[in-house]
């Protein structure tokens, strides 16, 4: 596809930015162990002249101001996330990482190259917009559960009061050119669930004397499905998967314990609350029948990630005049989970997915995967779609 | 008619070295299918008694031999048989004579078995010119891993002439001086099975583009439990368990495969035939209805211990000849297995059980406990059992 023509300030910039994004590329940190990523941030962000730069904030994480001087006026968020993950990166290209065993296999560090790019931008815009940007580099959005809360809990919504909030995520599946924008849920929850049926061990050819926790827990699992089926607005989509299934070791005995691992995936509050409350109501129920027990872990992870519809609409008309109206596609909810979820439930916002996938050149791998690649025609559009979103909101 | 009393005598005479030769077979237990030590013990002992015809390594550690009795008559040919080996366990009781096999012991009393077949050997060695016909010894390996050492003694010729077969079994749970004993099946069959749920793994979020298999494990076994409460005559007896179910590590992964293994067990080969038939059914079926595909494999075990009516009424009279009524009990049908069921298959005979009850730190230890013991008094009232049944068939057979 014929690639948008970019903004003259923004085109001058994308060496740097590719130059910056091959340094993260090669240098990648685990969540929360951000500890080069975001000196090297802070250093650009120095370096630019950003205002009130904070370090450490929820260990490893980065913000920075960008005041505008058309005067006072909302302030806006921006988000990237900084870390990588636990991956031996496997692609030919010569930035590859150089610490072992951990790979930017999900583009963050695009979407950090990107955000000191948009803060450069920006920096050179001041006079287009009221107000302040915060700039927000976030540690470990992929694992120890993430963190935008920590962050939030820190005070990053606070001094100046945020308004609301834009980032974004780089797509390899979908194609360099184009960008996913839309109101409501674009992404699921994602809890997770521990189920410990506690019957009673016996010989397996005695089985009255037991209470046949195997039994059980195959119950609970056929119990489970019926919630998405029956309990569930086929309207708002939920998933419950049960990937693991533990008990027993020999052929002949009846195992005292056994143990489901699983996920919860939902779009709304209302059906996270809903999945939560039947899900244990099952295995409670299901274990009560046959005079066992459950022991019930369930732990919350992401909320749902829900962008707020005005600001969605406002940020494809921003984006629609970097890629073009036609570029611009209708988000369509997926089910991975994101904690730029906190920061939408905190103020109203828009996050968006920026296609970085490119056949040609063999940008085809998907995230997490140890082959997976960006394609960097699609850091220059993230820049000047991102930089617009802010300045346009700030107008707004 | 009680046991002669001099045989009776023999017996108390010889219980020490009775109890020896059990001490030393269980400070040196052997597991299934290595019980050399035990086989080249028992073949010293046959050849101090002089006992016939004595054959080694049949059904790879068997021993066989033969007692030809000299009274008037052409004789049937009655065997006896005891199982020889030990656990994959480490022995935890007190006593001097604890296995000196790091993790091997004899936690299931098949070295009384063998001791009391070696003494009632001795016995009736000793009164050959009581009997016409002919006694077979038959000492066993592998009776703990199925399909068992009896096939393997079957297919090297053990039963060739045999006309009938006798065993017994220590039973922990049962006073000492006490055996029981019932017509028709006294002891389960029980196959084991395996299930591979083969689906197609993927995200936990993404269910759409996976088969997930512990959905089609799970609904299985809810389907297996009307196996036995529809599928089975409700006068006979069957249980099927699942007793592991592997699939999967993560949180958020639908595995490729579930697995599931368990037991099976029956009273009769054709309830086994049905629950084999209906689980592998439901398996199939159930898999195939949920996108995913079952491979069962079933791993034979033994068949049902079946006891001859007519052998049992005839060894119930036996042991109350040598032991009194009140020592004679009806055997309730236990749901362990046994692989005498295959000499049981191929001739009539009967099984019966012998009471050993003791304590260890006050405590009464089943078979296959690392505690279990046995009361060493039971010893003797095996080898009179024994004697009494194998003399008793050979009198009721003198001219066959």
């Amino acid at each position: 596809m014929t690639l948008p023509t970019l903004p003259p300030d923004v085109d001058e910039i994308v060496p740097g930015v590719v130059a910056d994004r091959r340094y993260l590329h090669e240098h990648p940190e685990l969540g929360f162990q951000e500890q080069n990523t975001s000196r090297f941030v802070a250093e650009r962000l120095v370096a630019l002249g950003a205002e009130d730069i904070r370090t450490g904030i929820a260990k490893t994480g980065v913000t920075a101001l960008i005041h505008g001087s058309k005067g006072e006026g909302k302030c806006v968020l921006l988000r990237a996330d900084m870390d990588a993950l636990p991956i031996t990166e496997e692609t030919p290209v010569e930035f590859a990482s150089t610490n072992p065993g951990v790979m930017h296999a999900c583009g963050h560090d695009g979407h950090t190259a990107m955000l000191l790019g948009v803060a450069r931008i920006l920096m050179e815009r001041r006079d287009q917009f009221p107000g302040s940007v915060k700039l927000c580099f976030q540690p470990s959005e992929e694992a120890n559960g993430g963190g935008a809360r920590p962050m939030i809990e820190a005070g990053v919504l606070e001094n100046p009061h945020v308004d609301a909030c834009f980032g974004q995520h780089v797509m390899s599946d979908r194609p360099t050119g184009e960008v996913w924008v839309g109101g409501g849920p674009i992404q699921a929850s994602a809890d997770m669930f521990t189920i410990t049926v506690q019957g009673k061990g016996g010989h397996g050819a005695i089985p009255h004397t037991a209470i046949d926790s195997i039994m059980v827990a195959s119950d609970i699992v056929s119990g489970l499905h019926k919630i998405v089926s029956r309990n569930i607005d086929p309207l708002d989509p939920v998933v419950i998967s049960v990937c693991s299934f533990h008990s027993g070791t020999a052929f002949n005995v009846i195992p005292d314990t056994a143990a489901l691992k699983g996920t919860v995936r939902t779009f709304s509050p209302e059906n996270r609350d809903l999945a939560e409350k039947r899900l244990k109501e099952v295995a409670e129920g299901v274990a009560a029948a046959q005079g066992a027990t459950v022991t019930i872990d369930y732990d919350r992870g992401y909320p749902p990630t829900i962008n707020d519809d005005a600001m969605a609409a406002l940020a494809a008309t921003s984006i629609a005049s970097i890629v073009g109206e036609d570029n611009v596609k209708p988000m369509i909810p997926i089910m991975p989970a994101e904690d730029m979820s906190y920061f939408l439930e905190e103020r109203p916002g828009c996050y968006f997915m920026t296609g970085c996938g490119n056949e040609e050149k063999g940008i085809v791998w998907p995230h997490h995967h140890p082959r997976f690649d960006l394609d960097e025609d699609a850091l220059g559009i993230g820049v000047a779609a991102l930089a617009q979103v802010a300045i346009d909101y700030l107008n707004s | 008619m009680a046991l002669n009393p001099t045989i009776t005598t023999l017996i108390d005479e010889i219980e020490p070295g009775l109890i020896a030769d059990r001490r030393h077979l269980h400070q040196h237990p052997e597991l299934a299918f290595q019980e050399y030590e035990t086989a080249a013990f028992v073949r010293q002992r046959l050849e101090q008694l002089g006992i016939e015809d004595i054959r080694t390594h049949v059904g790879k550690t068997g021993v066989t031999g033969v007692i030809r009795g000299t009274a008037s008559g052409t004789g049937g040919n009655v065997l006896l048989r005891a199982d020889m080996d030990a656990l994959p366990i480490h022995e935890e009781t007190p006593v001097e004579f604890a296995s000196r096999k790091p993790g091997v012991m004899h936690a299931c009393g098949h070295d009384a078995h063998t001791a009391i077949l070696l003494s009632a050997a001795r016995v009736l060695a000793d009164s050959r010119d009581r009997f016409a016909g002919t006694v077979t010894l038959c000492f066993q390996p592998a009776e703990e891993v199925p399909p068992g050492g009896g096939i393997g003694m079957i297919n090297d010729g053990a039963l060739e002439g045999v006309d009938a077969v006798f065993a017994l079994h220590m039973a922990a749970a049962m006073p000492t001086g006490t055996v029981a004993i019932a017509p028709g099946p006294v002891m389960a069959g029980g196959d084991l099975f395996r299930i591979t749920f083969q689906g197609k793994g993927g995200h936990a979020a993404s269910p759409e583009e996976s088969s997930d298999p512990v959905v089609a494990a799970a609904a299985t076994i809810a389907s297996f439990q009307s196996v036995v409460s529809r599928n089975i005559d409700p006068m006979d007896r069957a249980v099927l368990t699942v007793g592991s179910f592997n699939a999967g590590e993560a949180f958020n992964v639908i595995p490729d495969t579930a697995v599931i293994a368990g037991t099976y067990r029956y009273f009769s080969e054709d309830t086994g035939k049905r629950i084999e038939q209906r689980l592998t059914e439901i398996a199939t079926a159930t898999a195939h209805g949920l996108g995913c595909e079952a491979k069962v494999e079933i791993i034979r075990g033994y068949f049902p211990t079946v006891n001859d009516d007519a052998m049992a009424e005839l060894a119930r009279l036996a042991l109350v000849d040598a032991l009194g009524e009140r020592a004679v009990h009806l055997a309730e049908p236990v749901m362990g297995g046994e692989d005498f069921s295959h000499m049981l298959r191929a001739k009539p005979g009967a099984y019966f059980v012998v009471g050993c009850y003791t304590e260890v730190d006050g405590v009464n230890y089943g078979h296959h406990h690392p505690k279990f013991d046995i009361d060493e008094d039971s010893l003797a009232v095996g080898v009179k059992s024994l004697v009494s049944i194998a003399l008793s068939w050979l009198d009721h057979n003198k001219e066959v």
